[in-house]
């Protein structure tokens, strides 16, 4: 199923058809009933980089932003807290480390005050992660590096 | 009006009021509990209980859009439309004919409704006594059409079914995020509600969209930070909206088939 992000109509209102704004507002209210393939960190992911396919792909895009990332991470924190279930809180975690991995990587900026030890952890903890992917753990291992170099 | 119909009335301020006023739903209205089913209020309504006020209060609040709808898409003025809509709650609701098919044919209820009240302007009888009654009843405010979802503009060149369809899927929406809106202030997430209204209800409700950037300076919170109030507000909603088409279904297996007849509906023209 494709992503559908928030309901959108057009900028003037009246021009479109209220029934179609109530479907679309249907149809989004059940999108993540109906595939449960798209995971709540995924939809949000899609929010704020739309092109992106999954969540891992919106954070380790070269072409992401940085600002992009502080949304990531703003929107991961949340819902490492918030999350529906113990393993969405847990995914939110590890990808709320991996935006922090990805900007000190792609943009040479830290966009957390936690300090070097706390992020050797969790960046360790994302290498160690077998669940995630590849292309993940390698910038984890990379931020690992920038960190203890620094 | 006749005597027993004239009787109920009488006997049911509350529901004076919502005739007299029409119905406006708005998302600070308090709404009954809707976890009975449309038959089950309908069914107490008639039965004269202590909660047959409450019920049939909650019933014609939210049937009244999707009636006023279906008769002004027909081709009826403002005025005349607000009064075949009153006057099908006082003929048909009190009078239990729905009631009494409701438990005939059992179903769901928005065919049910949008059936009784085709039949009901085709009796050219009902519709000059509906008339009649406009002075005793009074007709409802321009405000107060208002709340009722614009209708005046949307509804030009719409079928009756589909304006018919169009409000009572908005009813369902409404009530449900009337819900949301009470749970996340009872939390103290008032917040996500605004995040939520902003965000999701005024485009589904008006067509005005807003940019999760315009909302977020509004709020004074990050754009991540808002998209993630939406998504956990967004499921609570997607809970709520299943709970409230549920009270409108016979049998619960019929919940998805009936998501998908109204999105069929709401897609056809």
């Amino acid at each position: 199923m494709n992503h559908e992000p928030t309901p959108s109509t057009s900028p003037q209102g009246s021009s479109r058809d209220s029934a179609e704004s109530l479907s679309d507002t249907l149809r989004w209210a059940f999108q993540l009933d109906a595939s449960p393939a798209l995971t709540g960190a995924t939809w949000l992911a899609r929010e704020i980089v739309p092109d992106a396919s999954d969540a891992f792909e919106a954070i380790t895009a070269t072409t992401t932003s940085l600002a992009a990332l502080r949304e990531l991470k703003s929107a991961f924190k949340m819902l490492r807290s918030c999350g529906a279930t113990t393993a969405e809180r847990s995914l939110a975690a590890r990808l709320y480390a991996a935006t922090l991995a990805a900007a000190l990587i792609r943009h040479r900026e830290l966009i957390t005050s936690q300090d070097p030890a706390n992020l050797l952890r969790a960046f360790t903890e994302l290498t160690d992660d077998d669940t995630m992917p590849d292309r993940v753990r390698d910038l984890a291992a990379l931020a690992i590096d920038f960190v203890r170099n620094k | 009006m006749d005597a027993s119909l004239h009787d109920a009335y009488e006997a049911m301020p509350r529901l004076r009021i919502v005739i007299a006023q029409g119905v406006a739903i708005e998302m600070t209205t308090p709404q009954h509990s809707m976890s009975q089913t449309n038959w089950a209020q309908m069914r107490d309504a008639a039965s004269g209980s202590s909660t047959a006020q409450a019920s049939l209060d909650a019933i014609a609040r939210r049937a009244w859009p999707a009636i006023y709808a279906f008769v002004r898409a027909s081709g009826h003025t403002n005025d005349a439309a607000t009064d075949l809509t009153q006057g099908f709650i006082a003929d048909v609701f009190l009078g239990r004919n729905l009631i009494e098919k409701a438990d005939q044919e059992r179903g769901r209820f928005r065919t049910l409704l949008m059936s009784a009240v085709r039949n009901y302007l085709n009796d050219s009888h009902r519709r000059k006594t509906a008339v009649t009654r406009t002075p005793a009843l009074g007709l409802r405010s321009l405000h107060a059409m208002h709340d009722v979802g614009h209708e005046v503009q949307d509804l030009a060149g719409v079928s009756p079914e589909r304006a018919f369809h169009t409000r009572y899927v908005g009813a369902i929406v409404r009530a449900a995020a009337s819900r949301l809106q009470r749970e996340l202030v009872a939390d103290g997430n008032e917040i996500s509600w605004e995040v939520f209204r902003m965000r999701v209800l005024q485009a589904a409700m008006t067509g005005d969209v807003r940019g999760y950037d315009e909302i977020a300076n509004a709020l004074g919170i990050d754009k991540g930070t808002c998209a993630a109030r939406v998504l956990l507000a967004k499921r609570r909603f997607a809970k709520l909206l299943k709970e409230e088409i549920l009270t409108t279904v016979e049998d619960p297996a019929d919940l998805d088939d009936e998501v998908a007849q109204l999105l069929a509906l709401l897609g056809s023209r």
